[in-house]
């Protein structure tokens, strides 16, 4: 029975508690830091800040498994509307990218349906890294290896949720079997429209497989930073092949045509027939 | 398309200079064996050139690939199982089929040199010698011409294969330009060690340079219809540095200049045209690969 995360932003803080009990538990470095001292001024300079409202990490990256989205939504007169926040993670996708492009059988599914990365085992060739349709794996240059979410590997093995679920104060972000998630994803999904907010939907139900953490937004994907269409790279194969062999075709009947013309000319070969 | 997705950070001086070097040398086997496989002996001397320039350039090519790994010491990962020391495949992913194929053709062009030296009287004592410039030579020339074929074309459906913007926009593409910039520089490769080679028996020049302006021909219009069918996400192609190495490098001085030279001036066989070209469309077809490399890895 795959386990997973139901992400309800619609009552998310932007706390940050998932964050830092992510790094807690996983060991995951801490951030660079955000003052440091101006060797002219004598004092602390601000340094390091993304600018980017209440965002201090930019991305997920391979220390940063988990990364609250802060999103800003203004109307035409510059007024605040809305203030989104968005805890995001690896989806561990029931069709994964980073999965099917590792050439070395690194990352693996596991039992619960959490995809996972063997570090014992990642060479760091970085091809599941553009093969993420979400941006999630990435390389840490102290490994040589990549990283990301594991949902808690660990911890859900042994019957424990994820530690962003433990930490999270309001609910936002609810580990268990996926089915059981889902029934109460779509019981949020009713409210919500209930209350006005007609463009709710649920996203990660169709994506790349199905989503194993999934998300109730109340805009469209992409005002979260998530693409609207999650395609599968690999799906594409057959057909990049396809027109690959088509190219190789192509030149085999070029040296076809080419060689074997002139052969027939060749007075050493067909020599006797072109005297006739 | 998703911008945020990641870049890999592949190095232009490794994983680009590998798609080059290897459709270099696999491009060079391909055009010998199958001159030698479709028009016989009249070819052997193209051929001969064709098995001493492939080997060498693929030797090249595993220090390449390894140094851009995180953890070089592991490549053996991408053949044998980490646990149980078995063979992998997994055949989703282009890297790990490409790497097969990788081994593979290694393996069939260092017959077909290990043949050369033999049958040229250039390595004496060689077991089995009545083998050697007999039938496994056509044999080692059909499985290598085909994994040949893969090793030109899989970097290309490597980068399709993702989600990276620009490599999704160029889909499905990218493996059959590959293949004929493979094609084209192999010729030049050719060309020049035959430039060097001293007393080799002169090669059918017409056929070879046909089969040139066909496969230049090819790559052109690949070259465009890339760039065509990727629309607004094509943009770091259009402006700036990988602008000058796509069209000014790849295209101008590897594809129209060198297809003008043999149109226009082919009677006139000038002896800094026959080493001035292939060395033009060598450089162009590194710029290609270094091109759709690093623009799609523009953030």
């Amino acid at each position: 029975m795959p386990k997973g995360l139901f992400v309800d932003t619609s009552i998310c803080t932007g706390c940050k508690a998932c964050q830092v009990a992510c790094k807690e538990w996983n060991g995951l470095p801490y951030e660079p830091s955000h003052f440091r001292l101006d060797p002219v001024e004598k004092r602390p300079v601000a340094v390091n800040f993304t600018g980017n409202s209440y965002d201090n990490t930019k991305a997920l990256s391979a220390t940063d498994w988990r990364h609250v989205r802060f999103i800003e939504r203004f109307d035409e007169s510059r007024t605040l509307t809305r203030w989104y926040f968005s805890s995001d993670s690896c989806k561990h996708c029931g069709d994964a990218g980073c999965l099917n492009a590792c050439p070395t059988g690194a990352i693996v599914r596991t039992d619960l349906g959490n995809v996972v990365v063997r570090q014992d085992v990642c060479i760091g060739c970085k091809y599941c890294i553009p093969s993420c349709p979400f941006g999630v794996i990435a390389l840490s240059e102290t490994t040589g290896t990549v990283h990301k979410c594991t949902l808690c590997d660990d911890r859900i093995h042994n019957g424990l949720g994820t530690a962003c679920a433990k930490a999270c104060p309001t609910g936002s972000i609810r580990f268990g079997e996926v089915a059981g998630l889902k029934e109460h994803a779509n019981g949020r999904l009713a409210r919500v429209k209930s209350l006005g907010y007609a463009e709710a939907n649920i996203y990660g139900y169709a994506e790349a497989g199905g989503l194993n953490v999934f998300y109730l937004f109340l805009e469209r994907p992409s005002v979260y930073g998530q693409p609207e269409k999650a395609e599968v790279p690999q799906r594409r194969l057959p057909v990049a092949s396809a027109v690959a062999v088509a190219g190789a075709l192509a030149v085999g009947a070029a040296a076809l045509v080419s060689f074997r013309e002139r052969t027939a000319r060749n007075p050493e070969g067909g020599g006797g027939e072109e005297t006739r | 398309m998703n911008p945020e997705v990641h870049v890999p950070g592949w190095e232009w001086y490794y994983v680009a200079m590998y798609f080059f070097v290897g459709g270099v040398s696999a491009g060079a086997y391909f055009i010998g064996s199958l001159a030698e496989l479709f028009g016989g002996e009249r070819y052997r001397s193209l051929s001969r050139t064709a098995y001493y320039v492939a080997f060498p350039l693929i030797l090249l090519t595993p220090p390449l690939l390894i140094l851009d790994l995180g953890r070089p010491v592991r490549f053996w990962h991408l053949l044998l199982d980490a646990n149980s020391g078995l063979p992998y495949l997994n055949v989703q992913s282009p890297l790990s089929v490409g790497s097969w194929a990788l081994l593979l053709f290694g393996a069939m062009s260092f017959l077909s040199f290990l043949d050369n030296l033999v049958s040229e009287g250039r390595l004496k004592g060689a077991p089995w010698a009545h083998l050697y410039s007999g039938w496994p030579r056509k044999v080692y020339a059909a499985v290598g011409s085909v994994a040949g074929f893969f090793v030109a074309g899989y970097t290309g459906v490597v980068l399709n294969v993702t989600a990276r913007p620009l490599w999704v926009a160029t889909d499905p593409l990218v493996g059959a330009l590959f293949i004929a910039s493979a094609a084209s520089t192999g010729a030049a490769a050719i060309a020049l060690a035959d430039a060097w080679r001293r007393g080799v028996p002169e090669v059918p020049r017409a056929a070879v340079d046909r089969f040139d302006r066909i496969v230049k021909g090819l790559e052109l219009v690949l070259a465009i219809a890339v760039v065509a069918v990727a629309g607004k996400y094509a943009a770091p192609l259009l402006s700036g540095v990988y602008a000058l190495a796509y069209w000014g490098g790849a295209v101008a001085l590897g594809i129209v200049l060198p297809l003008a030279w043999a149109w226009g001036a082919a009677p006139v066989r000038a002896a800094a045209g026959t080493r001035l070209i292939p060395v033009l469309v060598l450089v162009g077809g590194a710029l290609l690969r270094i091109a759709l490399v690093q623009a799609g890895q523009v953030q």
